[in-house]
This record gives structure tokens, sequence and C-alpha cells, in this order.
């Protein structure tokens, strides 16, 4: 599956304006309830303040013209009570709104991260972190806006327009029509311009990303641009892309802003309509003066929201504009799915066995040709070759982090995709090559998503550290397990990451324990005690190790050459060195 | 209405220095903004006249349609220039903006951007500029306009009937108090949801850097679950703040809604007493509606004001950072004697490195062994100068770093870094990182660095582009990358750390040998595991927990130093088989 959310085929996800806004309103749903009574409220709201106009009009006829004050008093009292109402009834409106915006943008963001969380390694090595991390925070940002700030705005707006709408038919109709004739205008004019101004978003957003992937790698790699003395690469490159969302930003803010001058001039011009189309009536004898104040009024209340309803429909094309990308995440999914398949465990069968393996990255070339080898339970495997040669990428398929394109892994006999992903979690131990630690403490790091010690106290935890023979490893460590980890693990050396990522998966006790490369930064002297901690490992563990340095994989039952994405058995370490010795080339 | 904005100008430097240098933009979009709106109050006015005329009998079509026609298409043109106007401006404020912090932040050191993390400057970069975007785009020119229009209509309203003019401007001290009370409870608020940003910011980074071993690991849930926390809290303050705000609508409106029933009773009043015309009294109405309109504006500009003005003083702990001392004047060729001399580094109470002193001659090659967290990194960082020490000196020829031009010392100093570092750009500008380096010099790293062969399985060559965590290419040739970026500057001291950990003892053996046949004269200091590789160096330090133990040749060290022997010892059972 092709992962790259740049080079993702436009039309899977381009969605028009309201195709768009339907898969937004099934977010909505779980509010319905809520939704409804908010609806109700903003609806209630409208009709009072609408009525308001109305009466005010009623009074100037009936009492005011007519000299009766008497009248005047008797609907003012009508209208305070009126405006109490209105008073509650706008609370209630904003704050279940807001409230179904909040909840909405609390589901929409959670969605994203949990579809993160779904998807496999492949995903994140093709996107740049940047441009992921301006995905989730920034386009639901611009989607948060509208829906905490805008929706309640829009569904008022609409609720008023319709309302006055009604009103100014109801009270005449033929002024009804020529008022409402400029609207027309404007909708065929929004309908035609939209597309190409959530475009103009789109583009936008595309080049905030951009801008933000360039900054999170100058950022992250701050220190080699020092060294280099390039301080300069880090503002050229910086300026360049800042000035291309300078670009594209002004592009999309000269589409977004014209919708208000438009939308101002043919409210002009409704009112206009209504003041000599109106006169025009009440010469005909069709129409009063005191109608005509209030539906000026109502022309008013008709074109005021429009207007702001300009505003708010940018700000609605920047949220699908952010909802599109989006969505493009949540298309995807994994490309590791758990199969099923009805053959048990077997135990006599190989804990791992590799048959005919062809495996490539998503648009490279074949990286393992045909490889097929088997792992027995309780011994020790060393995987060595030269540098490129494919073995953190055999390591990769072993642990499931990929398929392979052709042929099959199987774990104790059964196909390793039929293992869930928990299950295979329990059973395969992998240490990366490059440790990842998270901020907090070295406690935590190491027992990271293990629940075996969960709630155990410090002291309860050394003892299990120093049964495991692990508690040597925490010297380095200068407060011990309460170690405070920075950000990024920054204020750890290599070696010492390292350490943690080690304990982290021995604590798990995996059958399968794989060590890319896990100790490439340890000194020697250390080394060797990491090799005591796997000699106490439980007998059946199998381990897989990766390396360089020979004195890493002396104990290896049986070490295989890695070499091209090609496959050799070269025996035992013993007999590997002989052949060595021997003057035969392996690699 | 003006308090909270006083209150926020007695901050400095307040937001609304950041606007000084584009004054002349700004002054365009406020006077284009003042039109519109200021030709916007004309138009009640017309209706009130056209109407008043045909009540009197005296209404005529064709001037009211003149007037009143051009009048909207006036409004039309300036609302239209007030767009862009306001489009260039914020986008240039924000651009520069963007521009002032990159430049601030470039004149940084490593411990700057450690210490402030790289996350929260991202957000500094995006999310605050963007809110301060905000502020220019909408903000200024709204709060100019609804003061103005508040103004006019209140001056409208007073020229008509000053009696009820006073009673309806009452309602605009009323809403401003409103406003302050609860603007004051919001901005605490405020300041808690950037900051919660921040957290979830940092889990979501987290869990896209750390993708792989939470794959491993299967702990997905785990993940969702500590995002869920800062996700839920988000959406907690949210809610607070929305409780706050939703009470100053229903104000505000029903302030407005309370001028609108005295405009009714006293108006009705006046004019069945003769001393006021329905068409005063309709122009009234029509004033009213005007008035509560940018009431209400500048009720959602205080929000966006709000949140500008916390992201401004986020960005001004950026911008007030010192910038590093100037750099040296030296420019002249460093021959590679070092001298470092009674070095201490400590954070706090802890001591990375404990008066280290040894001296380096041109030329030689210095070796620097010792186990997991012994300092032996953070030497390094000291002797590129990425990093000060806290006590003691470094001098090369004589000369502290600081005293050299930094062009000067960086370009003849090499740097291998023991992380892969890698940018998402060609192999050719990975490794041809400075300008400095010439086709030539490129040409040899990348011999010396036996990547020629690499390189050549590539069908785009030197022009492959590598992905941004270099996830493409393998641990090994990620760091043969590295050592020929620094091998491309022809530096006359190159700098290893670990070098050796990731690449094939073959290659390795070859590299080194091209680096004394290629560089001749170059001054080395390797840190190292192994101790085969660096047996006939002319220095080898021994680093334990930030003290030296023992320096000198691999034969002074076997006989003086016990430590140096049990490190030569763990590595005798293989080291004779190197492949």
């Amino acid at each position: 599956m092709n992962y790259n959310l740049n080079s993702l085929p436009a039309g899977r996800v381009k969605s028009s304006t309201w195709s768009g806004l339907k898969s937004l309103l099934k977010l909505v749903e779980q509010e319905r309830k809520k939704l409804v009574l908010a609806v109700c409220a903003i609806l209630l709201n409208s009709s009072l303040n609408l009525l308001g106009p109305y009466l005010i009009g009623h009074t100037i006829d009936k009492y005011i013209q007519t000299k009766e004050y008497h009248g005047v008093l008797v609907f003012s009292g009508i209208l305070f009570s009126m405006y109490t109402v209105a008073f509650v009834t706008s609370y209630f409106q904003t704050n279940l709104m807001g409230g179904v915006g909040q909840r909405i943008i609390f589901e929409l963001r959670n969605t994203i991260f949990n579809k993160i969380q779904q998807l496999p390694v492949a995903f994140f090595n093709e996107n740049k972190a940047g441009d992921l991390i301006s995905r989730v925070n920034n386009d639901t940002d611009k989607l948060s806006q509208f829906f905490s700030q805008s929706l309640m705005q829009f569904i008022g707006s609409i609720a008023t327009m319709i309302g006055a709408g009604i009103f100014l038919l109801i009270i005449n109709f033929e002024l009804g029509l020529a008022t409402l004739v400029p609207a027309v205008f404007i909708l065929l004019f929004t309908r035609s311009m939209s597309p190409w101004v959530k475009h103009k978003n789109a583009l936008n957003l595309e080049s905030t990303g951009g801008m933000s992937a360039e900054i999170q790698e100058s950022l992250n790699n701050f220190k080699v641009i020092i060294a280099f003395n390039r301080r300069d690469y880090f503002k050229k490159r910086f300026d360049l892309a800042n000035q291309e969302n300078y670009r594209k930003a002004i592009g999309a803010g000269l589409a977004n802003n014209i919708f208000l001058p438009v939308f101002g001039l043919f409210s002009s011009i409704a009112q206009l309509t209504v003041l000599s189309f109106g006169i025009y009536l009440i010469t005909k004898g069709n129409f009063s003066i005191g109608l005509l104040v209030s539906y000026l009024s109502y022309a008013t209340n008709f074109y005021n929201p429009l207007r702001q309803l300009a505003t708010l429909w940018t700000s609605f094309q920047v949220a699908l504009a952010g909802w599109d990308r989006i969505s493009q995440i949540l298309s995807l999914s994994t490309n590791l799915v758990t199969i099923h398949d009805g053959t048990a465990e077997d135990q006599h069968a190989p804990l791992l066995e590799f048959r005919n393996v062809h495996f490539g990255y998503q648009g490279g070339f074949e990286i393992l040709h045909n490889i097929s080898f088997s792992m027995e339970k309780g011994k020790t495997y060393a995987l060595v070759g030269p540098t490129g040669g494919g073995k953190t990428t055999t390591a990769s398929v072993m642990a499931r982090l990929y398929d392979p394109l052709q042929g099959t892994v199987l774990l104790k006999g059964r196909d390793i995709r039929s293992y869930t992903d928990g299950e295979r979690a329990e059973k395969i131990g992998f240490i990366l090559q490059e440790p990842f630690l998270f901020t907090g403490t070295v406690r935590e790091n190491i027992l990271y998503s293990n629940a075996r010690y969960h709630g155990f106290t410090n002291e309860q935890f050394l003892e299990i550290l120093k049964e495991a023979k692990l508690e040597g490893l925490l010297a380095t460590f200068d407060q011990g397990l309460e170690t405070p980890v920075l950000s990024g693990g920054e204020s750890l050396s290599i070696g010492q990451k390292q350490l943690i990522a080690f304990m982290r998966a021995v604590l798990r006790q995996p059958e399968l324990l794989i060590l890319d490369e896990a100790t490439a930064n340890i000194d020697t002297i250390t080394e060797k005690l990491l090799g005591q901690i796997l000699d106490k490992l439980p007998k059946e563990t199998t381990l897989v190790v990766i390396a360089h340095r020979l004195n890493t994989i002396e104990n290896a039952d049986e070490i295989y050459f890695i070499n091209s994405g090609e496959l050799s058995p070269a025996g035992s370490f013993r007999e590997a060195v002989d052949k060595l010795m021997s003057g035969k080339r392996l690699s | 209405m003006k308090l909270p904005l006083s209150a926020q100008k007695k901050k400095s430097p307040g937001i609304f220095s950041l606007l000084k240098p584009y004054s002349l933009m700004v002054a365009l979009l406020i006077l284009f903004a003042l039109m519109s709106n200021g030709l916007n109050l004309w138009l009640p006015k017309l209706i009130g006249q056209g109407i008043d005329a045909f009540n009197n009998g005296n209404f005529a079509y064709k001037p009211l349609l003149i007037k009143f026609s051009g009048l909207a298409f006036l409004i039309f043109i300036f609302t239209y220039l007030q767009g862009i106007a306001q489009t260039y401006t914020s986008e240039r404020v924000a651009r520069d903006l963007r521009t002032r912090i990159a430049l601030k932040i470039s004149a940084q050191s490593f411990a700057f951007i450690e210490k402030t993390n790289p996350s929260k400057l991202l957000t500094n970069l995006t999310s605050d500029v963007d809110s301060i975007k905000l502020f220019v785009a909408q903000a200024i020119a709204s709060i100019v306009s609804s003061i103005f229009i508040i103004f006019g209509a209140s001056i409208l309203l007073l020229s008509i009937n000053w009696k009820l003019g006073l009673t309806t401007i009452a309602i605009i001290p009323i809403i401003g108090g409103a406003f302050y009370l609860v603007l004051r409870k919001v901005k605490a608020l405020f300041k808690k949801s950037r900051e919660v940003i921040d957290w979830l910011n940092k889990v979501i980074n987290e869990s896209i850097l750390g993708s792989a071993l939470i794959r491993v690991i299967n702990s997905q849930q785990l993940e969702y679950d500590k995002f869920f926390d800062a996700s839920n809290r988000a959406k907690d303050i949210g809610l607070n703040i929305l409780r706050l705000f939703a009470w100053l609508i229903p104000i505000i409106v029903f302030t407005a809604n309370m001028a609108g029933l005295t405009i009714l009773a006293l108006g009705g009043h006046y004019v069945i007493s003769g001393s006021m015309t329905i068409g005063d009294f309709a122009a009234f109405n029509s004033y009213l509606a005007l008035l509560i309109f940018p009431i209400l504006v500048i009720g959602f500009m205080s929000n966006v004001i709000a949140q500008a003005t916390a992201s401004f003083a986020r960005i001004g702990q950026v911008l007030d950072t010192e910038d590093l001392p100037e750099t040296g004047t030296l420019t002249s060729s460093l021959s590679g004697a070092i001298e470092i001399k009674n070095i201490t580094i400590s954070y706090g109470q802890k001591s990375l490195l404990k008066d280290i002193s040894f001296s380096v001659n041109p030329g030689a090659r210095t070796a620097v062994i010792g186990p997991t967290a012994a300092g032996k990194t953070q030497l390094l960082y000291l002797l590129t100068g990425l990093i000060p020490a806290t006590a003691g000196e470094i001098l090369y020829d004589g000369h502290p770093i600081a005293e050299y031009q930094s062009e000067t010392f960086h370009s003849q100093v090499g740097f291998v870094f023991q992380d892969s570092i890698m940018f998402n750009m060609s192999i050719r500008e990975n490794i041809a990182f400075s300008d400095t380096v010439t086709d030539e010099s490129l040409a040899k790293a990348i011999v010396t660095a036996e990547l020629r062969d690499f390189v050549d399985t590539l069908p785009e060559g030197l022009n492959t582009k590598v992905s941004e965590r270099g996830l493409s290419l393998s641990g090994g040739q990620k760091q043969r990358i590295m050592l020929a970026r620094a091998l491309a500057l022809d530096p006359k001291i190159l700098l290893l750390d670990d070098f050796t950990a990731r690449v094939d003892p073959q290659t390795e053996s070859k590299i080194l040998a091209n680096i004394g046949n290629n560089y001749p004269g170059l001054t080395l200091i390797s840190v190292t595991q192994k101790i085969a590789a660096i047996e006939h160096y002319e220095q080898i330090i021994l680093l334990m927990q930030g003290e030296m133990l023992a320096a000198g040749t691999h034969a002074e060290l076997m006989g003086s130093s016990p430590e140096y022997v049990q490190i030569f010892n763990s590595q005798q059972s293989t080291s004779n088989y190197e492949l």
C-alpha cells in the first residue's frame, strides 16, 4: 500500500463541498440529542429576535402613529419579557452548540491519533514527521476553529436568515420576492467560487505542512548545523519554505476575502430595492410606513447574517481543506492485517522459519531475495555481513514490521500473520538499532508498556532487576531509576539509551529476542555483563544477534551471513572463524 | 470597552509594538476599513431621508437611486481593498515574525535548542505565529472600525435626539464591563490551553518518532491512552472557556435589546408629543442595529487578542534570548595542536567531566576510550564548541575557540557524530554540507569513506534523495555518509565519535587506511570501544565517570592502568578474529 500522503491519488479524497460536509456531519452523530436541543434553542432564540422588529413595527403603526401611549407601554412590557426569554435561550444556544463543537473536535483528534496508531511502520517511513505533526495539529486546529467558533454562528445565521426570509414573504409577498432576488445572485456566486477558494486553502495548508517538516528536520539536527557552521543553511532553507508559505497564504487570503465585498454589495442592493419598491407600494396603497420600517429591519436581519456568512463560509472552506488532508490519513488502513489460519501452533516446529521470503520497500528494489532458514527454540543465532546487506531488513520482517512480498514467515509452524499484534509482541522482542526513549524517567522507560511489574515500588522493582542481573546496568544513571529522561532522550548518551532499551526488552521475557546492533555503542566490559544477563534468560529463549563486533556473537550456535539480500549459513562461530582463517572469504 | 485593550498595552513589549514596522500598511488597512464602514453608516441616513421625504411628499426616485448606488459601489470597492490590505499586512507580519524567530534560533547554541525543546519551537513558529496572524488580519481592522462605528453611531444618535441618544449609549459601558470581567477570567485559561497544546504535541511527536518501537512492543493502546489524557484535558479547558463566553453574548444581546426597548418607549413618547419625526425614529432604530454589531465584533476580537497576546508572550521568550557573543576574528589555519586545560562540565550537582587536562600534538592520533556515560561524547562536543565548559579552557594553537572566527574554525574541524543525522536532501548535498566544499574534495571524501561502490549502485547516484530520517539507508551507510560529510571539509582536525560501531570491520580498516593515505597530517581524535584499532595511536585517554584515569601510549597504559588492562582483556578472546 502506498502510504505517502503527498502522492496519494487526488481523486480518492477530493470531495466537493457537500460530500465533504456529509462526511463531516457523520462526526456529529453521537451528538444528535445535544444538537437537536441546541438547534431548538437557536430557532427559539432567532424567532424571538425576529419577532422583536415586527412587534416594534406594529407598535409604531398602531400606537405611535395614532398617539396612544398606553399601547406603547403594553407592548414594551411584552417585548421585555420576550427579551428575557431570549437571554436564557441565547445562553443555552452558545453553551450547547459550543459544547458540541468541543466534543466533535475531541472525537476527531482521538480518531486521527487512533488511526495513526493502527498504521504500520511503513507509513512513518514514507512521510515526514513534521508533515504528519502538522496534519494532526494544524489541520485539526482549522477544523476546531470552525466547529468551536463558527458552527454556532453558522447555524444561528442560517436560522435567522430563513426566519427573516419567511417574514419578508409573509408581510408582503411581492416585496419579499424582490428583496430576496439579490440573495439568489449571492448563492450562485458562492457556489461557483467555493471550489476555487477551497483549492487555494488546500495549497496553503500543504505549504504549511512543508514548512513544518523543514523546521522539524533542522531543529532535530541542530548540532550538525552548528558543528558544520551552517547556521546560514537553516536560515536559507527556512526562508525558502517561509517565502513559499507566504505566497500560498497570500493566494488563500485573497481568495478568502472575495466573499465579503460581494455579499455587502448585494445586501446594499437589497436595501435599495426594499426602499424604492416599498415606497412604490405605499403610493399604490398596499403598504404602510410602519411596515416599511420593520421591513427594512427584516431585510437587515436577512442580509446582516448573510454578510457574516461570507466570513463563516471562508472558515468553512478552510476547514474543508483541512478535513481533506485529514481524510487522507483516515482513508489509509494497515496492510498488516491479522489473517485467519486454521493450523494450530506446532510445538515441534522451529520457533521461526522463513520460507522463500522476498522483500522490498514500497517503491524500491527487492532487497531480500528468496531467503529461507529456520531457528530453533533456545538457540542463539547471529546475522553478520557488510553494511547495507539486509540484516536489519531481515530482522524487521521477523518481527513483522513488514510483510514479505513473496513467501511466508512461520512462527511456531503457524503463519506469523495469523497472530494478533498482542500475541506477536509478547513472543517477539526486538531491540532496534536506534533506541527511542519517551520523556519521563528511566524507570518509566524500562517498564514502558510492561504490565507485569505495574504498581511495584522502586525497592520491589530493584529486587526484580537484581534477580535478572540487570541492576548493575543502572550504575551509569546518576539518579538510578528516577533519572529524568528529557525530550527525545538527548540528556542521555546513546550507550545509556541502548542499556535502557536492552532492559526494557529483556524484562518482557520474549520467546524470540532480536538484538539489532543493540550494544554497538556500549563498552566491551559492560557488554560482557549484558552477555551474562542474556545467559540468565530462560533456556527456551531464542536469540538473534546482529553485530559487527565478534565478541558479541562468539556464543552463537549458528551464524548466517547476509550480503546483497542473500543469506547463507556459516555454521557455528568456531566453524566460521576456521573458514575465515583458512582463507575462505565469506562475504 | 477600552479596559482590556489598555490592559494589554501596559505589557512591554505589547503585541501592538509588533506592528510598528508596518505602520504604513496598517494605516492603509485602517483607512480602507474606516472608509468602507464609514460609508456604511451613510446608508441608513439615506433611507431615513427617503422615508422623511416621502412623508413630506417631496420624494423622488432618481437622486435616491444615484446616491444609493454610488455609495454601495464605493463600499464594495473599499471592502475589497480592505481585504487585500488585510491579507498582505497579516501575512507579511507573520512571515517576518517567523524570519525573526528563525534568525534568533539560528544564532543560538546547541544547549539552547535542547533546553527549549524543538517541539515547543515548532509550535512557536507555526501555531503561535498563526494566532498573531489572525490578530493582525481580523482584530486590528475590525476593532478600529468597530470603535469608529460606535463613535459615529453615538454621535449621530446624539445629534438626532440627545436625551434618547444618551440612554441608548448607556449600553456601551455595561457591555464593556461584562467583557472585562469575563476576559480577566479567560486569560488564565488561555495560558493553560496553550500548555495543553504543547503537551498534546509532545505525545504526537513521540508517537511518530518512536513509531517502530511502539509497533514492536504493541503499545499503541498505551500511546492512545496518553493522548486521550491530554486530549481530554484540552476539551475540558475548551469547555471552561466556552462556559465563560456563553454568558457574554446573551448579556450583550439583552443589553442591546433593552436599548431598543428604551427607544420604543421613550422615542414613542417623543414622537407622540411631537418632539421627534417618525423618520428620525426609524433612523434611531437603524443606528441601534448598527451599534450592536461592532460591540459583538469587539467581543469576538477580544478573544483573538487574548490568544494572540498569550502566543506573543511565548514567542517573546525566544526573541528575548541573548544572542551568542560575537565570534572571534582569528582566521589563521589550525596546526592541530590542542591544549585541554582543567576542563570540568557540570549540570547542577552532577559532573560529566572532572578536571580533564591533556594535549594533542599536530598530526597525532589520540583515542578516547572508556565505559558508557564516561563523558567521551561530551569531551568531543566541548572540542567543537557545541557546549561550553563549566571551568577550564581549550586552546587551539594557544587560542580559545571563541577567538576564532566560527567559519574558519568549523571549516577546519570535522566531526562525525555518533547518531545518524541525515537531511532530506540528495546524498551529494548531505555530504557537501558546507559551502566551501569543492567537487574535488567531495570526490576524495566519497572514495575515502568507501562510498563509491554504494553510490554507483544507485540509479540516480549522488543525486538520490535521502528520506527524512535516513530510513532508506542502513546504519553503516549513514555513518559513512556522515564521515564523508566531515572529510569533505578537508579538515585539519577530525573528531570521530564511536565511528566504528556500525561499520563492519573490513570496511572500517579500509576507511582508516584511506584516511591515513588521503589526508596526511590530519590530527585525529577518536572515541572508540575497540582497543585493537588504536593500539598504535600516539596517545590513548582513558575516561571513566567523567574522570581521566590514565593517558599514554598503549604500551604505557598496559603497564600502568589496571582498568585499561581490564578493558583490553575483555576484548582479547575475539579481537584476534576481526573479520
